[in-house]
């Protein structure tokens, strides 16, 4: 069972979140808080089952109330444990604090945290030690001063009480009762100095334990008014102010009290004893009554002091107080201390580089400059001369000391003073490292290296003979060791970056543009120097010659494009790819299309050979602009200069180039054809009368015109393109569409492409005429897709719906010459009923259409539905005829007459038609009935 | 002033990482969360931070040699306070995580900000980061032992304790003390009803006989180059280390540090917290100050009252004039073989009785010996069994001229090339000095037996020691180029 939790416990606090994903927090509490309560459960693993409490209580007591129940829990659990296990009583000590802290009920001064404050302060109290342990007390009282840590005020009002408790202590106790005391001190002044119109007497008061009621509750409020403010220390150098709390000279009480802490501070621990003296040093910050000199007797004791946190309190101490307590002399000591600490042989190396941290920051009496690295003006080049960097300092402090000393010297540049033998000293170590790193040094100190050459640089780069040497020192390191690459291109980029008033990185990657191309070649540098020219290319100002010559040379002459390396093949196509955006693309546009072109036609990889033909493609294609484009799309995404450089980049470059390139599929339908309003064109025909031609010489005249190759063959279909109402919102712009058609039988001649320029989504839809050359006059559907480029410049694949070619759309009128009026049309008419009626295999046939129809309704029906197919005259009530022309060679006629009923007579060429014209005049008739019943 | 969450890590070169403790103090993060306000940061779960920890101490992805992260050029102030970058949920960065590294183990803590965080504030004015750094130390000597190699079942058992330690020194990420380095907290001797107050980093009371022992060892540092244009350095520093068993709650203890007439003061004096007080003038002269012929020459007095455990009362620098044994290291190469050509003198003010005396004379970046035709003219040569180090044992004396000698050739056609180094290539080669000579020290300072004063009752016993030792004692090869090893011989 033991060992089942402990396992839980551990995996809680590897990862709660993953732990809390396979059970509740809830359940997990209660799970826990039962284990406590379990006899059967030894001490050791209860301890252990405190800890989620007491690490992460915000994960389990997910509300206030939970808190609160859970610390209810705690504090019966608490009750019942017998005195002599003590670690598990502290550690539930412990838990409780955390739990009513994090959930708030401290702040809210809850029933269960007022509860646990008086159970504190009576363990705290307990000097009876009964149980033998004084553990349970030292828990107690740092419990108490973590609540009052957090909730700032909490103890205000036991100031006498605790000054009580830690005079009386003799044991080692006395440390957690200074601890808790000087906090709840400080808070308590702090508070004063908030409230309006407080001074000494409210100060003598609070000291004397005294509080009247009505400005308890006034601390009270003054509790929830800005909490960071109160938590943040108050000794923040030059910049910040302390809040003050006005006494007069009177405050002989405040100062008893500090005499007395500070005169045994001596008995604590050094970590204990620099937080009293940090707190001390806000209570005399704020309390101008009281002088800086009540410190005076410990300073000596502690200006010689081994212990880090015991000096940095003094440097506290003085930022605090400058020169109220710090003579000019003292200052110039504690610089000159912290110089022998920053280098001193018996410290560890954390250690002197914080102390080197506190020079740059060193709290000067009167500072001058108060920006970042701003140098103590005593710190003089000969003093800083100490710290200069070696090569036998490790990385960190080989850093900070170069960093030190740039600054000072930078100064001593500032000044004119003689130019600078420590800058030269500077540069001299930095070729050292060189040397080392040129000799083969570990990685660690190849990036220390780099660093400390960026951290010269950027101090330096304007001293012309030490920046243009270092870059060729740079260089030739380079040649030598061309698997640095990723670190000159990094130095390189953050140069650029960092100082964009210098043109050094420009510079410097210019000369090892020049370093490669004339470099003699080795194969294992070859994917180095590609990389490395990859990065040159990025430089609109380098002229890109050499490195096209450079390509071309390697392809050409060695056996790179036979090996097909693929890896290689893509390095050097990266550079390709760099060069096709290059701003000077146009000088380079010949021998690169020829680089492309080798490498499409003769790279021994199928991959490179695709990629170099798309290349040169592009190149060759598109202009200078739109190659841009599409080439920096995708190029820059994902960030990180140096993630252009993996390897991975290429592949997933080259995916980008592809979504550019290749169409995408739309989800969703985009676009449609929707059938243009048709407007009314009459019958079009000739209104004249003629003289009529037989029927037989007008069947004559007729037919003969069919013997035109194409003639009257087309339907044209009028329609317009829009978007369809679901299409997101990114395809409101569309350009270049393409609209493509399939037939879905085979009653038509395939449809050729249509091109659209745009469609808008605001702008009127543009229409889109389909000629569609019927073999047989029959209603059809077809299926439409369409090709279209978005505003990014991506390329998309649609469908539309498909596009149904009813009956009716399949008619013309009678394709008669022009010449001909009505009377030859009537002519024709008659003649093809004649030839129709026969009954001759012909495939002709007849047929009777009736129908109730209103004389009103009849004439609207026809003037809406057959006006541009009528054969008669409009006047002409007796009979009606219409004639249906169906391309290729169909006809349909009809002769109307209204008797009782409407007869439609039927007459085709084609019987196959039937069928339809039935339910086409069935439509009809019955919408007309509709509208008239 | 107090820690949000503290790690303890092991490794091997980034490698085999293990969290082998790890403590997140609740009521801290709830402050944290509270001062930050939104640019608050919550510390992310263990794994990740500990992935950020490597890859900003360099040791992630060993395998690899060029990640962005952490090989990055930009320099930002690293140690002792790294910057961890969060990358989700909520993006922001972990400042200042303190890490400090022994061996395979790494301990680390994130120190609260109680300062607002826009602009951050300097480090410097932050206590929790010195505090911070107090406590990793006091926990790596605990876990660790202050000795050179870590032991595997010593640092086991220790982890184990930690939870019980950590109760009394940093219950509540408020750190109040240091672990007692080495022996496991032994519960506190009741302290008799006394007017006197226990000092809080006194854990109990002797009884018995008062004991004091006080040892001084000074060690030597240098860089000899024969090199007329770089000037020889060597330096000296001591400590003094007390061991005193003495009755009483806070008994008084003097100890006196004397320096032969016209010896060069003592420099750079720090001295333990249990120094009740210092004379000012004892902290006047410094190394990095002008010479000042007038400084305060002794005796310096150290009044203390001991802790129970052995400590270091105090340590100091000093300017000595010669370096006890004067090297000249010379190589020819020649054709197939080095000749090899060394003189050690030994100062005439040096006691000429070692404890042990040896010269190591690594080569490195080239074959493993072929031909070892050496001769010297006092003490034993070895040949290392790697075949690259030649070891010239003195033994306990020099011979009366109080100078050897070292001449020969060694070639190198060994079948396996040698051990490299990238600082020493060519001819740019080094002699190592390891030496102990007991009773003497450089600067002459001594802690006479009498003048140790204990204000006690009981009769005590008193034992001084001193001893000089040496460090870091180079002899560079004049005729090949030595790296430079301070700034001040070129300033």
């Amino acid at each position: 069972m033991s060992d089942i939790w402990t396992q839980r416990i551990l995996s809680f606090s590897r990862s709660p979140s993953r732990f809390l994903s396979g059970t509740t927090a809830e359940g997990f509490l209660a799970e826990l808080l039962r284990e406590l309560r379990d006899d059967r459960a030894t001490y050791s693993l209860k301890v252990l089952l405190l800890s989620p409490l007491c690490e992460s209580p915000s994960l389990l007591c997910l509300s206030d109330l939970l808190g609160e129940e859970t610390a209810l829990e705690l504090m019966s659990v608490f009750n019942q444990c017998p005195p002599k296990s003590v670690q598990f009583r502290c550690h539930l000590l412990l838990a409780l604090t955390s739990v009513l802290v994090c959930t708030s009920c401290v702040n809210n001064r809850s029933r269960a945290s007022q509860d646990f404050l008086d159970l504190l302060l009576q363990i705290s109290q307990d000097s009876n030690d009964l149980h033998g342990d004084v553990a349970l007390r030292a828990t107690a009282c740092d419990c108490l001063r973590e609540m009052e840590a957090c909730s700032p005020g909490l103890l205000s009002q036991r100031l006498e009480l605790l000054d009580g408790l830690r005079q009386r202590e003799t044991s080692r106790l006395h440390q957690a009762y200074a601890g808790l005391h000087t906090l709840v001190l400080r808070n308590a002044v702090y508070q004063l100095t908030q409230e309006t119109g407080a001074g000494a007497e409210h100060l003598k008061a609070l000291l004397g334990g005294n509080t009247s009621v009505a400005w308890e509750a006034e601390l009270d409020l003054m509790n929830s008014k800005d909490d960071s403010a109160v938590l943040s220390s108050l000794i923040r150098g030059p910049m910040g102010s302390v809040p003050t709390l006005q006494t007069g000279p009177d405050c002989k009480e405040l100062r008893a009290v500090l005499s007395s802490l500070l005169e045994e501070s001596y008995l604590l621990t050094p970590l204990s004893q620099a937080a009293l003296l940090h707190r001390l040093t806000e209570v005399v910050a704020m309390v101008p009554g009281v002088s800086p000199a009540v410190f005076r007797a410990q300073l000596l004791r502690l200006l010689g002091t081994s212990e880090v946190c015991l000096f940095h309190s003094i440097l506290l101490m003085k930022s605090a107080f400058t020169d109220s307590l710090f003579s000019a002399e003292d200052e110039a000591f504690l610089l000159q201390r912290l110089v022998v600490l920053s280098q001193h042989p018996l410290l560890s190396p954390p250690e002197k580089l914080f102390y080197i941290d506190c020079i740059l920051s060193f709290p000067e009496n009167r500072p001058i400059g108060c920006g970042d690295d701003a140098l103590p003006v005593l710190l003089t080049p000969r003093l800083a001369s100490v710290l200069v960097p070696t090569v036998f300092n490790d990385s960190a402090t080989l850093l900070a000391r170069l960093h030190l000393l740039c600054l000072v010297y930078l100064e001593e540049e500032d000044e004119g003073e003689e130019e600078g033998r420590g800058l030269g000293y500077l540069y001299d170590h930095l070729t050292s490292l060189l040397q080392i790193v040129d000799n083969g040094g570990s990685r660690e100190i190849v990036v220390t290296f780099f660093r400390a050459a960026f951290l010269f640089l950027s101090y330096f780069f304007p001293v012309e003979c030490f920046s243009h040497s270092l870059m060729e020192e740079l260089c030739s390191l380079y040649l030598r060791h061309t698997h640095l690459a990723p670190h000159f291109i990094n130095l390189a980029d953050h140069i650029q970056e960092q100082l964009s008033e210098s043109n050094w990185a420009t510079e410097f990657l210019k000369a090892l543009q020049g370093a490669i191309t004339d470099a003699e070649l080795t194969s294992k540098d070859l994917s180095w120097h590609l990389k490395m020219l990859a990065r040159v290319a990025e430089e609109g100002e380098i002229k890109q010659q050499s490195t096209v010559n450079f390509l071309s040379h390697i392809i050409t002459s060695s056996s790179l494009c036979v090996k097909g390396d693929w890896r290689l093949g893509n390095f050097l196509l990266w550079v390709c790819r760099r060069l096709l955006v290059h701003p000077g693309l146009d000088v380079l546009l010949i021998p690169l299309a020829d680089v492309l072109q080798h490498l499409a036609c003769r790279y021994g990889d199928t991959d490179i050979r695709d990629h170099a033909r798309l290349y040169y493609t592009l190149l060759t294609t598109l202009s200078k602009d739109k190659l841009a484009r599409v080439l920096s799309q995708g190029y820059g995404e994902g960030g990180g200069q140096a993630k252009k450089l993996t390897f991975s980049c290429i592949v997933a470059e080259s995916e980008g180039l592809t979504s550019l390139l290749t169409v995408h599929q739309a989800k969703t339908i985009i676009l449609k054809l929707v059938e243009e309003p048709q407007t009314e064109t009459g019958s079009g025909l000739n209104q004249n009368e003629d003289n009529p031609e037989e029927a037989s010489v007008a069947l004559e005249q007729y037919r003969a015109q069919f013997d035109v190759p194409g003639f009257a063959s087309e339907i044209p279909l009028n329609y317009q393109l829009t978007h369809s109402e679901s299409a997101d919102s990114c395809f409101d712009q569309l350009f270049s569409i393409r609209l493509h058609f399939s037939l879905t039988d085979d009653h038509y001649e395939p449809l050729g492409d249509v091109s659209v320029p745009c469609v808008f989504r605001e702008r009127p839809p543009p229409s889109v005429k389909l000629r569609l050359k019927p073999r047989r006059p029959q209603p059809t559907s077809l299926h439409a897709s369409a090709i279209f480029t978005t505003q990014d410049g991506l390329s998309w694949l649609t469908d539309l719906p498909d596009v149904h070619v009813a009956f009716r759309q399949t008619f013309l009128p009678l394709p008669a010459p022009e010449t001909w009026g009505r009377g030859s049309r009537l002519s024709l008419f008659d003649g093809l009923w004649d030839e129709m009626s026969r009954e001759e295999p012909t495939g002709g046939a007849t047929s009777l259409f009736c129908c109730q129809l209103q004389e009103e309704a009849l004439k609207t029906l026809v003037e809406k539905h057959f006006l541009p197919y009528l054969v008669s005259d409009q006047s002409d009530k007796e009979e009606i005829k219409v004639l249906f022309f169906l391309p290729p060679q169909s006809h349909l006629l009809m002769r109307i007459r209204s008797e009782e009923t409407v007869h439609f007579n039927v007459a085709t060429d084609n019987w196959q038609l039937l069928p339809h014209i039935n339910s086409y005049l069935l439509t009809l008739t019955s919408s007309q009935e509709d509208t008239h019943t | 002033m107090s820690v949000r969450a503290l790690w303890i890590i092991s490794h091997e070169k980034g490698e085999h990482l293990s969290l082998r403790f790890a403590r997140r103090f609740a009521t801290v993060e709830h402050r944290a969360k509270i001062l930050a306000g939104s640019s608050y940061t919550a510390v992310p779960e263990d794994n990740t931070v500990l992935q950020l920890l490597l890859t900003e101490l360099g040791l992630s992805d060993p395998d690899k040699p060029f990640v962005a992260l952490r090989d990055d050029c930009l320099y930002r102030q690293r140690s002792p306070a790294l910057e961890l970058r969060v990358d989700s949920p909520g993006k922001g960065m972990l400042w200042p995580v303190l890490a400090i590294s022994h061996g395979p183990i790494t301990l680390a803590c994130l120190p609260l900000v109680d300062a607002p965080a826009e602009p951050r504030p300097a480090l410097a004015s932050l206590l929790s980061v010195s505090q911070g750094l107090t406590l990793l130390a006091g926990l790596q000597t605990f876990l660790l032992g202050s000795g050179s190699k870590p032991d595997i079942e010593v640092l086991a058992s220790r982890l184990a304790m930690l939870p019980s330690v950590l109760l009394q020194v940093c219950p509540l990420g408020t750190p109040l003390d240091v672990p007692l380095p080495g022996a496991p907290s032994t519960p506190t001797v009741p302290t008799p009803a006394e007017n006197q107050k226990q000092p809080a980093w006194k854990t109990g009371l002797h009884r018995g006989r008062a004991a004091v022992n006080v040892a001084l060892i000074e060690t030597v540092r240098s860089m000899q180059y024969g090199n007329r244009s770089r000037q020889d350095l060597w330096d000296v520093y001591g400590t003094v280390t007390c061991k005193c068993e003495v009755e009483g709650v806070l008994p008084n203890v003097m100890v006196t540090l004397t320096l032969p007439p016209n010896g060069s003061p003592l420099q750079d004096i720090l001295v333990h917290p249990c120094v009740t007080s210092l004379d000012s003038s004892i902290l006047t002269a410094s190394s990095v100050d002008n010479f000042d012929g007038s400084a305060f020459s002794g005796p310096y007095k150290f009044p203390f009252s001991p802790p129970l455990e052995p400590f270091r009362l105090c340590s100091y620098t000093s300017q000595v004039p010669v370096p006890p044994i004067l090297g000249s290291y010379q190589l020819k190469e020649e054709e197939t073989q080095l000749r090899v050509s060394v003189t050690l003198k030994l100062h005439e003010s040096v006691k000429n009785s070692f404890e042990y005396c040896e010269a190591h004379l690594p080569f490195f970046n080239r074959d493993q010996f072929g031909v070892v035709d050496v001769k010297v003219s006092s003490g034993q040569l070895d040949v290392s069994k790697e075949k690259n180090l030649l070891v010239w044992g003195l033994g306990q004396k020099f011979p009366k001229s109080r100078e050897v000698t070292m001449e020969g050739k060694i070639s190198f056609s060994g079948p396996t090339p040698g051990p490299t180094d990238p600082l020493c290539t060519e001819l740019t080669a080094y002699i190592k000095l390891y030496f102990k000579v007991p009773d003497m020290t450089l600067s002459g300072c001594s802690v006479d037996q009498h003048s140790v004063q204990v204000y006690s009752s009981s009769k005590q016993r008193i034992i001084t020691s001193r001893e000089l030792q040496s460090k870091e004692y180079f002899i560079w090869n004049s005729t090949g180029s030595a790296p430079v090893s301070s700034g001040q011989m070129m300033l």
